[in-house]
């Protein structure tokens, strides 16, 4: 009989970039200029238009909508280490990966604008429409991984989570699944350390949430998720691992929600101003662009170019988006079965005899022609 | 006293007169609740009674189940009903049946609040009526007030049920829906409806938000000289089988509306039971008015998926027809 120490476990933390923007040259993954700059750009960008939606829902133009303001670099830079047959599988806070593989951000006004025609994803990429209730989609991303490996594509699936969605079950779950099959799948948190209102410290008692990765066989590790430098190094390190038939990586990208929950949330009544103050000075864009001007790859001028330029961009973005017609009410019927059953062939035909004998009669002859799969 | 603050008396209220109810759930405590139904119970009661969880929907209910067998009086929120689905583990297989299972050794006291149904140009997963799913559940209650006397009074019947009771708030009436309310603590018994409106050609049967566009129908079939009356049933089950019949009886006419879609809805439950219990006294078949038989769109359509008075008219002038 003995009590003896039958494993042990130990977490990493991954920084590269120090606040001043300094990288550490022992991790620093070298990057060349054009995936920096593409990065900085994506970010800058998104910031700006992240800006843009928080008026537009102010000013009734837009319903609730979730800010990603803070979060870029753990947003895009992920996205970007993927390869086009990679599957992206982001939550509803999502609309910086999803831009950062192309959709168009129109498309993420139309959705949180309340039209389904707001989903809608680049053809030559293979991303999941985000789930709502949180967690749900992470053992689905098992799945994306396990055809991935029967079928040999060599693709690896990445999903996003927050530190609330740590807690659910799913996780759970899936990283049992993802250790089991040894999956090529990435689980990537981001702990923004915020949950609405309920801080990191109270979804779980463990200090870092990366260290759940070890009870399920899998990789574990926390990076500082304001950096996009180690961002891209841990992403790019777990995509190798899961396509050279490592198995999966769970990584934990400490960041912070600078912004309210989402237009719906004041969250002034449960956290501290210095907090969030605290974390301004380790805002990921700034870090990068000295970075980048400390490599000599940019500068002030080039910089104000950039914000202007994202502007113009956004404002075609968001004229775009309300230039779009007014969905057609009948669209609800289309893609709902691959052949639509009786009953709604039925419904369909008895909700468009109410619109056209209802006083919106001119509201409905002005809309489009039904889109979609019907019956 | 707008409806939300009838949820938020009869919790406090509740809290009051009993040291075991507990309220838990995301974002209960120090926030007071996303749509501030807890507001203030917080600073009132503490974070041993008033505990925001972690993210866990099927530990919040799982642990409430455990609560509630070792005496505590769990009150616990889901946050939207669309986030139900993940809990019906622990509904069907734990929550309604450990009174049988266990041949009455232990009980389930607890109740399981969310907000219930759309209209409020809210994102996807946040509008559902997912309150079939639980009345087709034995073991359990469900009610859905549509009046803030009634949010209050429910609520302390069901802290005070011993059973568990699924608690629906339609978060389109928690501003919108005003009226006077009692002050101290009161009953409204659970398992009775409410005449919302009397009438004698006609019946709409119906809960939650839905109620005011059945009084809306009325009022547009008055204009039109048929006098139609409006059942609010409060409690979906066990339903007022007595003003359910009655009502029915009485008009022979019934439209049975709700936010949910049709096929296997409660309403059909309930058409069943008309059809079954008071066949010959009905003058046409009755009526079921519900969202269509598909997912709730984004909100931009959602007007066109849930009936809205124009609706329920037509389908009560087929039954008139009839
Ligand atoms: C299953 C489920 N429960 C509750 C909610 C409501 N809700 C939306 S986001 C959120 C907090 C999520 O926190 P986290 O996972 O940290 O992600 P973050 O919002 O910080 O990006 C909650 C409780 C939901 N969408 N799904
Ligand atoms: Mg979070």
């Amino acid at each position: 009989m003995s009590l003896r120490t039958v494993a042990e476990s130990r977490v990493q933390r991954l920084e590269v970039l120090g606040e001043n923007g300094k990288a550490d040259p022992s991790v620093d993954p070298k990057l060349s200029p054009e995936i920096l700059l593409k990065m900085y750009r994506t970010m800058v960008e998104i910031r700006a238009f992240d800006e843009i939606a928080f008026k537009l829902q102010r000013q009734g133009r837009l319903g609730t909508y979730p800010q990603i303001l803070g979060q870029e670099a753990t947003q895009v830079v992920p996205a970007l280490a993927l390869e086009p047959k990679d599957w992206l599988v982001p939550t509803y806070r999502g609309q910086g990966a999803y831009f950062a593989r192309g959709m168009k951000l129109r498309y993420s006004l139309l959705y949180w604008g309340g039209d389904d025609r707001g989903v809608h994803f680049p053809e030559e990429t293979n991303d999941l429409i985000f789930a709502i209730p949180v967690g749900s989609h992470l053992t689905q991303a098992a799945g994306l991984a396990w055809a991935s490996k029967l079928k040999k594509d060599g693709a690896a699936a990445l999903a996003y989570l927050g530190d609330g969605a740590s807690s659910k079950g799913d996780l759970h779950e899936a990283l049992t699944f993802a250790g089991a099959f040894k999956l090529p799948v990435i689980y990537l948190i981001e702990n923004n350390h915020w949950a609405i209102s309920v801080p990191r410290e109270r979804q779980a008692a463990c200090e870092t949430l990366a260290q759940k990765a070890w009870g399920y066989g899998v990789c574990g590790l926390q990076v500082d998720g304001n950096d996009a430098l180690a961002v891209w190094r841990a992403v790019s390190e777990a995509l190798d691992c899961a396509r050279s038939g490592g198995g999966a990586t769970l990584l934990e990208c400490e960041t912070y929600r600078l912004g309210h929950h989402t237009t719906a949330d004041d969250a002034t009544r449960y956290r501290p101003a210095a907090e969030v103050e605290a974390w301004k000075r380790k805002d990921p864009v700034l870090r990068l662009k000295a970075y980048l001007e400390g490599r000599g790859l940019w500068d002030e001028r080039r910089d104000a170019d950039l914000r202007a330029r994202a502007q113009e961009m956004i404002a075609e973005e968001v004229r775009a988006y309300e230039a779009f017609p007014p969905p057609n009410p009948l669209d609800m019927f289309a893609n709902n079965y691959a052949r639509a059953p009786w009953a709604l062939i039925e419904q369909r035909a008895e909700l468009e005899k109410i619109l056209r004998e209802s006083r919106d009669l001119e509201e409905v002859a002005s809309l489009p022609p039904p889109e979609g799969r019907f019956p | 006293m707008n409806l939300v603050g009838a949820v938020n008396e009869g919790l406090r209220q509740a809290m009051a007169e009993d040291p075991r109810v507990l309220v838990l759930g995301e974002d209960v405590g120090v926030n007071g609740g996303v749509f501030r139904a807890t507001e203030g119970l917080y600073k009132e009661f503490g974070p041993d009674r008033v505990v925001d969880t972690p993210l866990a929907e099927l530990g919040i209910v799982g642990a409430s189940v455990g609560l509630a067998i070792n005496g505590m009086r769990p009150v616990c929120e889901i946050q939207f009903d669309g986030f139900l689905p993940t809990v019906m583990d622990q509904v069907i297989c734990h929550m309604g049946r450990m009174r049988n299972r266990t041949r009455g050794r232990y009980s389930i006291p607890m109740v399981l609040r969310a907000p219930h149904g759309g209209l409020v140009h809210a994102p996807e997963h946040h509008s559902e009526s997912p309150e079939a799913y639980f009345c087709h559940t034995p073991g359990i209650k469900v009610v859905c007030p549509s009046t803030p006397e009634d949010a209050k009074g429910l609520m302390i019947a069901a802290v005070r049920d011993p059973d568990p009771v699924v608690y629906f708030e339609p978060k389109a009436l928690y501003r919108a829906a005003k009226g006077a309310v009692p002050s101290g603590p009161y009953e409204t018994p659970i398992g009775k409806a409410r005449l919302a409106r009397e009438g004698s050609e006609l019946s709409f049967v119906s809960w939650g938000a839905m109620v005011y566009t059945c009084l809306r129908a009325a009022e547009l079939l008055a204009e039109r000289g048929v006098s139609a009356e409006v059942l609010d049933l409060r409690t979906l089950t066990p339903v007022d089988i007595e003003a359910l019949l009655g009502t029915a009886e009485k008009t022979g006419r019934v439209v049975i509306a709700h936010e949910a879609p049709n096929a296997g809805s409660w309403a059909a439950e309930l058409s069943s039971l008309i059809h079954e219990r008071a066949m010959l006294k009905l003058k046409a078949p009755v009526r079921r008015v519900g969202s269509w038989d598909i997912r709730m769109p984004l909100f931009r359509l959602e007007k066109y998926y849930i009936p809205d008075a124009r609706r329920l008219v037509r389908a009560a002038e087929e039954s008139l027809a009839f």
